[in-house]
């Protein structure tokens, strides 16, 4: 019987500061035992250990694509998240994964998908949109929404940059309140997703902090999207990730098992996860 | 008895003197009585008051979200003698504005203790339970048994000085005044007299039954922290297994957390899943603020507690080196 | 059927003994729980409703999930023979086959195997179950609302009754039936005993209060999920462990590491509900701040969200919440609440 309480141990092989407050950190780890590797779809996410100090869970920011890695993203705020960031390349760490459901993306196959992400949020988008982008020929029209509170807190910034140069995508990036030398959109994401214009046969994924994903999706339905091409992920505190210790139950699902990624038809059944 | 107080409640609600009375009502088993929050003058027939109304109804004024004694402008609590001393304790620690409360003392010949009970029937479950005057009369499936009140009365309530509310708005019935009690700290002096080894074993293995359900605490008036030590994680201060080692800890900060502020009610002590003995330590370090700063938790609302304030020629034998 | 003698209890608890780790009801200091016992001297099958749930057998209040050394992380190793209960009574048989839906096989995904959970599974698999009547029922016992009763044999391995002179038994499972096979020295049961066990099942189950009809709890509960009801249910609760740490079918957990340097362990604990932190995040965050959503919380899970997943309540009526809850928070009286509730 397999043991999914053990986690198996990867190597830190480089870390980025996202942010200049340095509350942000990405981390690409490496495989230590190449019979550790596992495969995943985006939107799955794994439980980051530290022994002595705890685990934490995290959505996979790297796409199944970049084979040899996993990329993480965390924020500080914590106990475990301060450790994490204290990690130096070359430390070892403990993973459990694949954990939780993936985004829907048999289902965009051949179809136009719009992603809406806000701030740290963005790492399992990261890894759609890297992963759609790679399969580019497979997925229609591309479509990104990625609003920070300030220039800083985007993530991944080098590879924004990429993204703007790309012909294939179209990428909006917006900040809560203006600041000198942006030239590019401002405001909350609800407010710019109603200005953006799509069209409602798209597919859509949302992912932020939870105060976004509540006012964002039902500007979603006001623009026409039915609930059911509506895809966003949801976050709880979790400990064991395989829905035993009803942590992060709510209603009959376990976000663990059962989500994160929840449709939005799937959501207004389930009390309490907005 | 019963009746006036009724009345008087009514009145407070009828005349929009409060807009809650917190007091207890009959509960769903012969030995216990359940909390009753009343908004409506039809609810206040329910209202009772005997030995077995063990809970410190003072606690829901400022537990959790909850904090009644914020929520409601006036609030109405009957209380025994210990329960209003909580009382005055939040009013000196400014938890509650002394204002809006009404309190209603009543009466108390001290509340029965359901362990020492179960002890008598051997833990054979109680049916039915009549109380009078001095008697204690237990009924259950094949036992009928009479036995006298002080036998079954919660160690608290038997070296309890203080069975009317020091403070109060209102007293229903006829005061018991203060008591003379000799040997209050009898139990403390008699575990004071062991080897510090045999005090070690008995408080390991009492504590070792602790099962971290947190219901001392949860019920205690003098615990209102929004966020307890044991609960915090960033640092984590103590391990939260049942190990006694851990449990260890959490009651003895926890005593060392209520000294000068216990108040004796026993709620901790009844509400004790496990029946550990929760009250020698607390009694212990009661006994300690007395001798030392001749302290008696919350009987003067203008008085600054003990561990609130400091005098020159307070002893200092306690400073090692 | 066959049956032993009372005298010749001790010499049968010494022969299970010999393959089994013996488990059962005993009266420790003032407190009754499961524990593992030296000999039948120190078993009490006068206890009905112990105050620790023998769930505390499979599923320890405290477990380690491993340790972690420089050299890397290994789980301890069970060194003991599989486990026999004795005494167990219904409602804790039946929560065994609950706590089995949730740590034993996971209902909805894929790769079931990595769903289940192995430190439960090595000891529920081979223990045998021994379920012994109640003869005498609780005032606090409900174990009739939820489909079970005093002499249900529903979660045993063997059904033990309990009569003046002997312990009569009846194989229930697989596993009951081999262990019965091999019983040579008992003997098979007469006609006059199989009515008297007929006897005592009528008088216990007259002990039992009237039966609650909760065939539309679920429905119902699911109803009100939204409704004011809730603050009434939760105004006295207040929020301590002690409901959800006696009973034998909640199963919450949390996860801690307690180490220093390179050396450790990881393990887990019972959790509840019912405390605040439960929920809490790590930003300040928190989803069920309010003591009414974490009392509407718990008896969801048990009478709607659970049923959603497993077709069953998650409460066997074994009554032990409603003997040590500090404010006489009654789940009898909240269930009523619920199914009377207008709108």
């Amino acid at each position: 019987m397999k043991n999914t309480y053990i986690p198996f141990q990867m190597k830190v092989k480089k870390i980025y500061t996202e942010s200049p407050d340095r509350t942000l950190k990405t981390f690409d780890l490496s495989y230590i035992n190449e019979e550790d590797k596992f495969d995943f779809l985006p939107g799955q996410f794994c439980e980051f250990s530290i022994l002595g100090k705890g685990e934490s869970p995290f959505g996979i920011a790297s796409s199944p694509t970049e084979e040899d890695i996993l990329k993480f993203t965390v924020n500080r705020t914590g106990s475990v998240t301060n450790e994490i960031h204290y990690l130096q390349e070359g430390d070892i760490v403990g993973i459990r994964g694949p954990l939780g459901n993936w985004y829907p993306v048999e289902k965009f196959k051949g179809q136009d998908v719009v992603i809406i992400g806000g701030g740290f949020a963005f790492t399992t988008l990261r890894s759609l949109l890297v992963y759609m982008l790679e399969n580019r020929k497979d997925y229609g029209k591309i479509t990104v929404i990625y609003g920070a509170r300030n220039p800083d807190l985007f993530i991944y910034k080098d590879e924004i940059k990429e993204w703007e140069k790309r012909d294939d995508l179209t990428l909006h990036l917006t900040i809560d309140n203006p600041v000198k030398g942006w030239n590019k959109l401002t405001g909350f994401v609800p407010t710019v997703t109603k200005e953006v214009s799509f069209d409602p046969t798209s597919w859509c994924v949302v992912c932020g902090p939870p105060i976004m994903i509540k006012y964002t999706l039902p500007v979603l339905t006001e623009i026409g999207f039915p609930d059911e091409k509506i895809y966003t992920s949801l976050e709880r505190r979790m400990k064991c990730g395989i829905g035993k210790c009803g942590r992060c139950n709510i209603g009959s699902k376990y976000i663990c098992i059962d989500g994160p990624v929840f449709s939005y038809e799937e959501i207004k059944k389930i009390p309490e996860a907005l | 008895m019963i009746q006036n107080l009724r009345t008087e409640v009514k009145k407070l609600l009828k005349d929009k003197k409060v807009d809650i009375v917190i007091g207890w009502e009959k509960g769903s088993l012969p030995l216990s009585s359940t909390p009753l929050f009343i908004h409506k003058e039809e609810d206040v027939d329910r209202l009772i008051f005997d030995e077995t109304c063990r809970n410190n109804l003072t606690t829901y004024l400022t537990k959790d979200k909850r904090k009644l004694g914020k929520t409601y402008d006036k609030v109405g609590i009957i209380v025994k003698g210990c329960d209003a001393r909580s009382i005055v304790l939040y009013s000196i620690e400014q938890q509650i504005k002394r204002e809006n409360i009404v309190i209603i003392g009543v009466p108390c010949n001290g509340v029965l203790e359901k362990k020492k009970i179960l002890q008598k029937t051997e833990n054979e479950e109680i049916l039915e339970l009549k109380i009078d005057g001095k008697n204690v009369h237990l009924k259950g499936r094949d036992f009928d048994l009479s036995i006298p009140l002080n036998e079954v009365l919660c160690d608290s309530c038997l070296t309890c000085r203080y069975p009317d509310a020091p403070v109060h708005d209102i007293f229903i019935g006829k005061p018991r005044k203060e008591i003379d009690i000799k040997d209050e700290y009898k139990k403390v002096t008699d575990f004071e007299k062991k080897s510090s080894e045999e005090r070690w074993e008995y408080i390991k293995e009492e504590y070792s039954k602790c099962i971290r359900c947190y219901a001392c605490r949860n019920v205690c008036p003098a615990c209102y922290c929004n966020e307890c030590f044991v609960d915090q994680n960033d640092p984590q201060w103590i391990g939260k297994t049942p190990e006694v080692t851990d449990s260890i800890i959490f009651h003895l900060i926890r005593n060392l957390h209520v000294a000068g502020r216990c108040v004796d009610c026993g709620a901790c002590v009844s509400a004790c899943p496990v029946d550990l003995d929760l009250r020698i330590m607390n009694k212990k370090v009661e006994k300690e603020i007395k001798e030392r700063f001749d302290y008696t938790a919350g009987l003067d609302i203008n008085e600054k507690p003990a561990m609130a304030s400091y005098c020159e020629n307070e002893k200092q034998d306690f400073i090692m080196g | 059927m066959i049956k032993i003698k009372k005298s010749e209890f001790s010499e049968f608890i010494k022969n299970l003994q010999k393959n089994y780790s013996v488990f059962a009801p005993v009266t420790d200091g003032k407190a009754t729980a499961f524990k593992k016992i030296k000999s039948a001297d120190d078993i009490n099958n006068k206890i009905l409703n112990t105050k620790r749930s023998p769930k505390e057998i499979f599923f320890p209040q405290s477990e380690v999930l491993f340790q972690y050394t420089e050299r890397g992380m290994e789980v301890p190793k069970r060194e003991e023979k599989p486990f026999a209960i004795w005494g167990m009574r219904n409602c804790d048989t039946k929560s065994l086959l609950m706590l089995d839906n949730v740590f034993g096989e996971a209902h909805q995904m894929p790769k079931k195997d990595m769903y289940k959970d192995p430190y439960w599974k090595e000891k529920y698999d081979n223990c045998l179950v021994f379920n012994l009547a109640c003869n005498e029922p609780l005032s606090t016992c409900f174990c009739n609302w939820f489909g079970g009763g005093p002499f249900d044999k529903t979660g045993s391995d063997i059904f033990v009754v309990e009569t003046d002179d002997s312990y009569i038994f009846e194989a229930v499972s697989d596993k009951g039936k081999k262990f019965l096979k091999e019983f040579k020295t008992a003997e098979e049961i007469s006609d006059k005993e199989i009515k008297k066990i007929e006897k005592l099942k009528e008088t216990a189950e007259s002990y039992l209060a009237e039966k609650q009809d909760v065939s539309s709890l679920f429905s119902k509960t699911k109803e009100i999920w939204d409704e004011p009801i809730w603050d009434e249910i939760a105004a006295k609760c207040v929020n301590c462990g002690a409901c959800a740490f006696v009973c034998p079918t909640c199963h919450c957990f949390d996860v801690s590491d307690e180490g220093k340097g390179n050396k450790g362990k990881r393990i887990r604990l019972w959790d509840s509900c019912m405390f605040a932190i439960f929920t809490k995040e790590a930003s300040g965050h928190n989803p069920r701040s309010q003591s009414t959503q974490r009392v509407r919380q718990r008896v969801m899970h048990k009478y709607n969200y659970f049923m959603d997943n497993y077709d069953e309540h998650l409460c066997t009526g074994c009554g032990r919440c409603v003997v040590v809850c500090p404010v006489n928070l009654d789940i009898r009286e909240v269930i009523k609440k619920i199914l009377d509730y207008k709108k």
